[in-house]
């Protein structure tokens, strides 16, 4: 089996908003739309403060409310873990959005242009189809398959990997198969201590974020 | 379709990348992958290359050639823009050069008649082609009119660290090192892709970096550390742990021996506070150990080569006059000033010591060589104006006491701007006086100091360490041009308006101090000639608008990797080409072909032809077996100039083995060899050129500071005296937030009513980007604190009655802003922070954002510059809920 | 807009999906509260809860984003209650429709059971948004299948303020008292406790307290059952705003413990 995952180094990511930008690109998506995005987040107060960046997005949970809530079955979970949406079977209601405890979802009902009217490179991508329904984060799953079929590696060729991976300028986000203990992710969590976002809510989410290293917590 | 491109944007590039190209339509940017083993970034691509897509397509951008139609200028008068031709706008252009020319170049006050202003950090240069080619051609031009150089740079790091290791730009050795003290420097912001790389690999290998800044920036976040400090304090912080180093732990835990032999620690000084000299060769003596005081034959020279003292002299080793100076600056006595407590100050002094490793040693390309890993790097506004040149020596210092100064670990200079040749810092060590590396000093002897100044700044008539390179000009107190406009100070020229101004990639309306003032100034420009991307606050005043081609339009090759800005020092280095992705999006010029077209029409194109020849585009065209040279009696098209460019980067690289043309650099992008590791170390070369580091005492500048005083009285000019104090052998600490207090009270106001101070911080989406008007970049910047109004300390404002989001005014004496209030815990209570620089009112989109800018409300002022020539970028103020 | 990483305002579900809320559970309650009137009055009851319902899903319908595939709600039985609510207002249509048309009792009292396992439904809808803390809650459905009822039956009395409507709408309105203070006591939401905490009063004060008063009093003055039915209509359906439209804060961002950035020692949790 396979369950693809994303790893997010909390120790390393500045913010710097990358990523953000990069699956705005890979993504075309909209103004306003951040399929993935880095918090600006500040814990304690003055002099004791510490202020860290927290990439989130969908976190292609293993029991995903969104999917459960769904009423048209547009939204499911594929065999290897990601959390998709099909837009042609999508009604818009948006209940997935306030049943997702991550913020991760985003309808937009009219166009939406960087500056009004299309500009050429939002013309070339404009997909009417993403209108009025419900988007997230797809873990670039055509990359994915995409890159598998051509017998690449997700998260280590970059043809196969997300483009928020790709981009990373810290080589704080990191994708792979939770399911191959070999595997880079694997090799990560295994290494070092991790924590999951609201773990509470039972979601069990496939997006691990690393505050340190394991030996020296001990 | 990918097309391998290149984005310097900023002065942390270039990011190597790719853009795929759809039909015809740049659609995306990605990291480019092949050059992910030769860039040091892993070929990562920085969020401002994410939109260089929007930038090309903006909506907004000036899309022909236009001329302006209402003579009248003003921030309130509309230009009246009108497209005209290319043809048209250039020969308004070349007409107006030609005038000038047959005038004469200097104009009747002795000031260069054509000025031209480009963005910050050489970034303009990366994107326009062969104009310098042009402005070769031409003659005198005036660079000194700053747009953000000066007032917006690590300005003493530029002279002052350049002067003692080379170093326009410090930066850990970041793959080695181990503990860093970092006052302020904003690494995670500005620090680039490679900087960002390299610091998440440090920390997670276990690099501990002390962030000491009044507020907690992205760098302080990423820190293991944060040490909020009273703003303009920091001498005093690093001045505490000089002295805890000296003072709380045995001497032999320092580098002696490095100080012994490659310092200037065992030179005797004299009781004037010169060096003992030999009578004979006149060479400094050297003392027999590094500390004490030595009784011998000498003679002590003093400026003008006036003998101050000669006979059986006693004097002290410049160790021990250093070590007695720094006696009063405790940690106790830094803890009333900084705000820091001093059983920190003690703690990281400690830290820095055992992280030192001294005696340590590793090998780096055969070489053993010490390895010192630990550093001491410097913010903006610790690093400019009053208070730069202590900090800058402090930092130094703490590097020479451990031997950490350009070795393995240490800190390092990592460019030079102001020596020769610009491209190789190995090869500016060269023996100078004393057995110091010699440094281009602007003369302050009697014969050769000159009174007249090149260009309005006067920077070498005022500044000796601001040199006489290609960079100088921009590098002397660039306010001044502006400031002296209203009014000359006596003893200098008057200084005149220039006849003609080019404009490129740089918005001093915005960017500069006194905004208002300077568009008041600008507004006087009798002719203005904008390469113009959008309309902005800038070009608003300009009579010509020429759309040069952006990013992805046009073509142009440059040097990349060995060792450059910050944290660029490469494992190669080489070429990279930007080349068209796609057809312009306007009517819009290549700005090579903008550059020859001037030049031919203004009758210049053999000069301009022979200074491509010679190397203007980046590479000479002849080499030692290849002549690639252009006929210097046609005009070219800007394929035939990179072309040959292109084929003469080739056989450089290749030792003239290969000569692949342009054709083969638009399909590979990029073209390298290796840059030995060992070359990012300056120390082996001082050692293998017998010369010592210029530390700790200052000789030669308490000597040319007293030279510099006479020739200025002599002719004078009094207004220059606060900048001569500077001048110390051993710097002193003065009060400097006092300097800002002051400044209230000239204004008219009362210090106590004024009572936080105002910062800026670097945003890494905009920082030098010139990137204000892409959407993108104003949507991912949101997601960092501040960029949607002032930080402010929460329980402060809570005090204050402001609430998150509440509108805000901001005052000094003179000028006020409004601001929403954006409440955050990392932020000293008597601190404000207004990130980047926005404030536009004419730059289509930004003159939406209703953020205001410190520089709206800094002044342009002679008692804030210090003697480099520069100011800092903080200014005292009032914080009150608006109404 | 910046969101995050602190809770915000829901933006997706506005006043037209607390419409569905506040109409589709008066509605549901009359139909419920029909089943006990005589036949002549409970017509009326019976079309005016039918109405309600009605125009609470035309409000849902004006809320998505793709209207013509709005068939497509029926598509996931299995797990969402958006589909179950779906099928129990087709089913409830259908059986008040032809209520409407027999006349027959006993369609009435299917109809009746239709409504409640509507407006149950429409209670799991809510407990089912894991994404809200003020809803995810299971003590939401009770007060949601309660509030109907109040609203139903208050309203009911209008039509005929027989015994049994009476003590079916004081039971309700008691119900639904208690269903609120059971909420208000398990909501750890502090922001939404302070949003709802006016709604809430007034759901006691005018909508437990006043409508009972009044309901004893329409034993002398018949004509208070409007009054009750006001009152009862007004801070159910008032509540109901709040909650789905004002109160509704998602669950933020929130990490356990800051990341080691660098030295030892100086990460750990907060």
């Amino acid at each position: 089996m396979t369950r693809w995952v994303m790893v997010a180094d909390l120790r390393r990511c500045v913010g710097c908003q990358t990523c953000t930008a990069a699956c705005k690109h890979a993504n075309a998506t909209p103004p306003g739309v951040q399929w993935r995005r880095v918090l600006d987040m500040e814990v304690g107060e003055y002099p004791e403060v510490k202020r860290v960046f927290v990439p989130v997005g969908c976190m292609h949970c293993a029991d995903p409310p969104c999917m459960h809530v769904c009423p048209s079955t547009a939204t499911r979970k594929r065999a290897d873990g990601i959390v998709t949406i099909d837009y042609d079977l999508c009604i818009g209601c948006a209940y997935c959005a306030v049943a997702c405890p991550y913020q991760a979802r985003y309808k937009t009902d009219e166009a939406r242009f960087a500056y009004g009217e299309p500009i050429a490179s939002e013309a070339k991508r404009f997909d009417p189809g993403r209108l009025g329904v419900a988007t997230k984060c797809t873990f670039c799953a055509d990359r994915v398959d995409a890159g598998l079929a051509k017998g690449l590696k997700p998260g280590v060729d970059p043809e196969a990997t997300p483009a928020c991976v790709n981009s990373c300028i810290a080589q704080a986000l990191h994708f792979g198969d939770i399911e191959d203990p070999q595997s880079n992710v694997s090799q990560l969590l295994a290494e070092n201590h991790w924590f999951r976002m609201h773990e509470e809510l039972g979601t069990d989410p496939g997006f691990y974020y690393l505050w340190d290293r394991k030996e020296a917590a001990a | 379709m990918k097309v391998k491109t290149y984005c310097y944007q900023c002065v942390a590039g270039p990011d190597l990348l790719e853009v795929e190209v759809e039909d015809g339509v740049a659609t995306q940017v990605t990291p480019n992958f092949d050059a992910a083993g030769i860039h040091p970034g892993g070929g990562r691509v920085c969020v401002k290359a994410y939109g260089l897509v929007q930038k090309l397509y903006n909506p907004n951008r000036v899309r022909s050639p236009m001329k302006r139609t209402n003579p009248r200028k003003g921030r309130n008068e509309d230009p009246g823009f009108v497209p005209i031709s290319w043809d048209e706008a250039l020969d308004i252009v070349a007409t107006k050069l030609k005038e000038i020319r047959a005038k004469g170049l200097l104009d009747e006050s002795g000031y260069p008649r054509v000025a031209a202003s480009f963005g910050g950090g050489g970034t303009p240069q990366s994107y326009m082609g062969t104009f310098p080619a042009f402005l070769s051609a031409w003659g005198p031009v005036d660079m000194g009119f700053g747009s953000g150089q000066g007032v917006k740079c690590v300005h003493s790091e530029h002279l002052y660290g350049e002067f003692w290791h080379r170093a326009f730009t410090v930066s850990p050795d970041t793959p080695l090192c181990e503990y860093v003290i970092s006052c302020g420097a904003n690494t995670e912001a500005s620090g680039g892709v490679v900087g960002v790389w390299r610091h998440a690999e440090a920390r997670v290998r276990g690099m501990k970096r002390v962030q000491v800044e009044p507020h907690l920036s992205v760098t302080g976040a990423c820190s293991a550390e944060w040490v909020p400090i009273r703003p303009k304090t920091d001498a005093a912080f690093l001045y505490a742990l000089l002295n805890v180093l000296l003072f709380e732990h045995p001497r032999e835990r320092l580098d002696v021996e490095f100080l012994y032999k490659h310092t200037s620690s065992p030179y005797l000084v004299g009781p004037n506070g010169y060096f003992l000299r030999d009578p004979q060769t006149k060479q400094p003596l050297i003392a027999p150990a590094l500390e004490g005081t030595f009784r011998m034959p000498a003679v002590e020279i003093g400026p003008d080569a006036e003998v101050l003292a000669q006979g059986e002299l006693e004097g002290r080793t410049a160790f021990t006059a250093f070590v007695e100076h720094m006696r009063p600056y405790t940690p106790e006595w830094a803890e009333g000033v900084c705000d820091v407590p001093a059983r920190t100050m003690r703690r990281i002094g400690r830290e820095y010591l055992e992280h030192a490793r001294v005696g340590a040693t590793i090998v780096i390309d055969g070489k053993t060589l010490p390895l010192r890993p630990v550093a001491v790097v410097l913010g903006k506004t610790v690093n400019n104006g009053w208070g730069g040149y202590e900090c800058c020596w402090a930092r130094t210092m703490l590097a020479a006491l451990v031997g950490a100064l350009e070795v393995p670990g240490g800190t390092l200079g990592t460019t030079i701007r102001l020596n020769r040749p610009l491209g190789d810092r190995h090869a500016s060590v060269k023996p100078g006086p004393d057995g110091f590396m010699d440094y281009p000093l602007n003369p302050t002897d009697r014969e050769r100091w000159r009174a007249q100044p090149n260009i309005r700044n006067a920077y070498k008539t005022l500044v000796p360490l601001a040199a006489d390179g290609p960079w100088s000009q921009a590098l002397g107190p660039t306010h001044f041009s502006w400031m002296f406009l209203g009014e000359t100070p006596p003893g200098l020229p008057r200084v005149t308006y220039p006849e003609l101004w080019f404009v490129y990639r740089t918005n001093p309306a915005i960017s500069f101090w006194d905004t208002p003032q300077v568009a008041e100034r600008m507004a006087q420009f009798p002719f203005v000639v904008a390469m113009a991307y959008t309309r902005d606050e800038t070009n608003h005043f300009a009579d010509i608008l020429l759309p040069d081609q952006v990013d992805l339009e046009s073509l142009q090759l440059i040097r990349v990797g060995g060792s450059k800005f910050i944290e660029q020092f490469w494992r190669h280095e080489g070429y990279a080409l930007r080349q068209p992705a796609v057809a312009p999006a306007v009517d819009a010029r290549d700005f090579t072909d903008i550059a020859t077209e001037l030049a031919r029409r203004t009758g210049l194109l053999e000069a301009y032809n022979a200074a491509i020849n010679r190397g203007a585009a980046g590479v000479p065209l002849k080499g030692k077996s290849w002549d690639f040279s252009l006929d210097t009696t046609k005009a070219h098209t800007r394929e035939e100039i990179w072309d040959a460019v292109c084929r003469a980067a080739s056989a450089d690289l290749t030792d003239g083995r290969e000569t692949d043309g342009l054709e083969w650099w638009k399909k590979h992008g990029l073209r390298v060899r290796p840059f030995p590791q060992s070359l990012w170390y300056l120390f082996p070369t001082l050692v293998e050129k017998g010369l010592r580091f210029e530390l700790p005492y200052q000789e030669r500048l308490l000597r040319v500071g007293r030279e510099l005083a006479r020739r200025l009285h002599e002719h004078g000019i009094r207004w220059w005296d606060a900048q001569l104090a500077e001048y110390q052998a051993l710097p002193a600490w003065k009060e400097f937030p006092k300097l800002w207090e002051a400044e209230v009270v000239r204004e008219g106001g009362r210090a106590e009513d004024y009572p936080f101070w105002l910062l800026t911080s670097r945003s890494m989406q905009y920082a030098w980007g010139g990137n204000v008007g892409v959407q993108l970049m104003r949507e991912v910047a949101a997601n960092v604190s501040g960029h949607g109004g002032v930080i402010v300390n929460a329980k402060r404002a809570a005090e204050l009655g402001i609430a998150e989001g509440d509108t805000v005014e901001i005052a000094t004496p003179r000028a006020r802003v409004r601001a929403r209030a954006v409440l955050r815990q990392g932020i000293r209570p008597d601190t404000l922070l207004l990130v980047a620089q926005f404030d536009h009112w004419a730059t289509p989109f930004a003159k939406d954002f209703g953020v205001p800018s410190l520089n709206r409300l800094v002044p342009m002022s002679m008692d804030l510059t210090d003697a480099t020539g520069s100011g800092a970028d903080v200014v005292r103020v009032s914080l009150r809920k608006a109404a | 807009m910046s969101f995050g990483p602190n809770p915000w305002l829901q933006q997706h579900w506005d006043w037209r999906a607390a419409c569905n809320f506040m109409f589709g559970g008066a509605g549901a309650g009359l139909v419920i509260a029909a089943a006990l009137l005589e036949d002549s009055r409970a017509a009326i009851a019976l079309g005016a809860g039918l109405a309600l319902v009605g125009a609470g899903l035309a409000c849902v319908w004006a809320e998505i984003g793709r209207k013509l595939r709005a068939l497509h709600v029926f598509f996931n039985p299995f797990t969402s209650w958006m589909t179950r609510e779906s099928f129990a207002a087709v089913v409830l249509f259908a059986l008040g429709i032809a209520a409407l048309a027999t006349g027959a009792p006993l369609l009435r009292i299917a109809a009746a059971a239709a409504a409640a396992a509507f407006v149950f439904c429409q209670g799991m809808i809510l407990f089912a948004a894991k994404g809200i803390p003020a809803w995810r809650r299971a003590e939401v459905v009770p007060l949601i299948v309660a509030t109907g009822l109040a609203e139903g039956a208050s309203a009911a009395l209008i039509a005929d303020p027989g015994p049994g409507v009476l003590a079916l709408a004081a039971g309700a309105l008691i119900a639904r008292a208690l269903a609120w203070a059971r909420y208000r006591g398990a909501l750890a939401d502090r922001r939404a406790a302070a949003v709802l905490e006016p709604a809430g009063r007034a759901l006691m004060q005018l909508g437990t307290v006043v409508a009972l008063a009044l309901l004893a009093l329409s034993w002398a003055v018949p004509v208070a059952v409007w009054g009750v039915a006001a009152a009862a209509v007004a801070a159910g359906w008032r509540f109901k705003f709040v909650l789905i439209a004002r109160a509704a804060f998602n669950q933020g961002f929130a990490i356990p413990i800051v990341p080691v950035r660098g030295a030892r020692g100086e990460g750990g949790r907060p």
